[in-house]
């Protein structure tokens, strides 16, 4: 069994071009904790997240290489990280999302992609070999699932 | 001279020839950057003892522990107390000392580097303070650039004021035999005041227009710099171990203690009262993680430089050259001391200061007989120190700590750009070696 087998071959994607705001309203709605990222010919580009939106609303320095480690002595509130996140939310996505997941190969075996997707820690995307074109995404609950169903019907 | 350990013939070439060449070669890879300076000053020292210049018990003996050893010890004991959260307390209180009034921030963190510079290696103090500084600035949303660029000149300043405020007085001390005290007496005065007559340009050039809203300036009012100490109990430890470090250095020097010995004595108390608590395995995690946080690069940097210089100075070629800097300045010890301060400052600008210092130690070392004694150099030891350490503040790659900064400016989308900064700074440098060429004349000749 490999990586295909296991991945959503539909799955819900954002454009780099779509706002900040956009973005993090329709992921906060539908609950998701990561999208790809994908251009006008379906290549994948990046992932965007929850941790994309935290690190708008914290300040910069403090996500800076070497930056600040100890942020104990700032006390805000709600409405200042709002006031954070509306400095950026007409931005596109492209401005912070993360490159650092590494996509999968379709092929790659199942043992392999799920070492992938427990060190990533998040869902991971399957892009075909020698292009960038998403085929599909693997979360934990596809995973989890097919598990699962693996073993039968449970007896009642 | 250490023409005992020389062989009479080097790959066929003569050791003054291969020592010249590989010394040279030497400067221009670390000029170019095009590899980590620690493996260049490494495979120099290496080439040194393979080339037959030195052999390998001649090459330890170049290495001056003294200055490894201050530069180990500091680096463990700054390290330990950082976790304190004390210098990010000292950051937040200067700024709201001044009611958050933008100019008024700058002057406190201007005054916070230079102190932290005096008494820290200026890249930890630069480390310190630049993401506090973006963090203040990126509230009042002001530019970090004024506060950044000031920062860089006062780490360098504050740096010339002690014996360990930066490598090339580190190198001076140890070579020499100066203690904390000569540098505080010589140096610090004079420091104070070039660091003072460098806000004035400041002020007009960006401190006049800097404001910000009310508003904003009661956000940074609002930190709670009491809760930046994340460990009482360490900060209480380190704050007295780096008490009785200085008190060391100051009174050690007339007991014969080196301020290696004092460093390292310092560092293995802080680190002994920070691991006693804990367990083996915390204790081993703990020592690990202290002895990994010391700049090794910088050190081994420092080790393949001396065993260079050393080897470089055993051909004569360095006698040699003092010589002939003698007879440029027809053996007037002022001119020389004066000569030597502009020198080392603009080449401290445009090249690392460290290897420069490294060359220039053996170069005045053979100037003595012509002026009479070790004792008559004095004022050449304290050109050269506020020379290269001044120098520093020249262009952006005139010290480490300036790097540092614009590394930090870079990745807040605020960058320093070469230029730009080496026309506003390398005249402002400048100012500061003149001033310190009219207190070198007046104080010393």
């Amino acid at each position: 069994m490999n990586a295909s087998e296991a991945m959503d071959p539909n799955p819900t994607t954002l454009k780099p071009s779509d706002t900040i705001e956009c973005a993090a309203e329709y992921i906060m709605k539908n609950r998701y904790r990561n999208l790809p990222v994908v251009d006008e010919n379906f290549c994948y580009v990046g992932m965007f997240g929850v941790n994309c939106l935290l690190k708008q609303v914290i300040p910069k320095a403090v996500f800076l290489p070497q930056g600040l480690e100890n942020v104990s002595f700032i006390h805000e509130s709600f409405e200042d990280l709002f006031h954070r996140f509306s400095e950026v939310k007409d931005q596109p996505i492209s401005i912070c999302m993360s490159k650092e997941i590494e996509p999968v190969a379709p092929d790659t075996p199942l043992t392999e992609t799920m070492m992938q997707l427990y060190k990533t820690r998040a869902s991971i995307p399957v892009v075909e070999e020698g292009t960038c074109k998403l085929l599909g995404m693997i979360s934990y609950w596809e995973i989890g699932e097919k598990i699962l169903a693996a073993g039968g019907p449970k007896d009642a | 001279m250490h023409s005992a350990h020389q062989a009479d013939v080097i790959f066929g070439l003569s050791p003054v020839l291969f020592a010249g060449s590989l010394f040279v070669l030497t400067y221009l890879l670390i000029i170019t950057e095009r590899l980590n300076r620690a493996i260049i000053a490494m495979t120099a020292a290496a080439l040194m003892i393979i080339g037959g210049v030195l052999t390998q018990e001649a090459a330890v003996q170049g290495v001056d522990f003294n200055t490894i050893g201050l530069l180990t010890g500091m680096m463990i004991i700054v390290g330990i107390t950082r976790d304190s959260g004390v210098f990010q307390y000292l950051a937040i209180r200067s700024a709201k000392v001044v009611k958050a009034d933008p100019w008024g921030i700058l002057v406190m963190l201007m005054l916070v580097t230079a102190l932290l510079s005096a008494l820290l290696d200026n890249v930890t103090t630069v480390l310190l303070i630049a993401p506090i500084t973006l963090l203040i600035t990126d509230t009042l949303k002001i530019s970090a650039y004024p506060y950044l660029f000031a920062e860089i000149f006062a780490s360098n300043i504050g740096g010339t004021a002690t014996l360990i405020g930066d490598p090339p007085n580190i190198m001076i001390g140890s070579a020499t035999g100066l203690g904390y005290n000569d540098f505080l007496f010589n140096l610090a005065p004079i420091a104070i005041v070039i660091l003072i007559i460098t806000i004035i340009p400041i002020y007009f050039i960006w401190g006049r227009h800097l404001k910000a809203d009310a508003e904003l300036i009661e956000k940074v009012m609002q930190y709670r710099e009491i809760d930046a100490i994340k460990d009482w109990v360490l900060l209480k430890k380190s704050l007295f171990v780096m008490t009785m470090v200085m008190i060391g250095f100051i009174v050690g020097h007339d007991y014969g203690y080196q301020p290696a010995t004092i460093a390292m004595f310092g560092a293995a108390v802080l680190l002994t009262l920070n691991c006693l608590p804990h367990d083996q395995e915390k204790q081993t995690e703990l020592v690990a993680k202290t002895l990994g946080d010391v700049e090794w690069i910088t050190i081994f940097f420092f080790i393949g430089l001396f065993i260079l210089v050393y080897g470089v100075e055993s051909t004569g070629i360095l006698e040699s050259l003092a010589h002939q800097v003698i007879e440029l300045t027809d053996g007037d010890k002022t001119v020389t001391a004066i000569s030597i301060l502009f020198v080392s400052a603009v080449a401290s600008a445009i090249v690392d200061n460290i290897p420069f210092v490294a060359t220039m130690i053996p170069l005045i070392k053979n100037m003595a007989a012509s002026f009479g004694g070790a004792e008559e150099l004095l004022p050449i030891w304290w050109s050269l120190a506020l020379g290269a350490c001044l120098g520093g503040n020249g262009s952006l790659v005139g010290a480490s700590a300036n790097l540092i900064v614009a590394g930090f400016a870079e990745r807040s989308g605020q960058p320093i750009r070469f230029l730009p900064f080496m026309l506003m700074a390398f005249p402002m440098m400048l100012v500061s070696v003149m001033i310190s060429a009219v207190y070198v004349y007046f104080r010393y000749f």
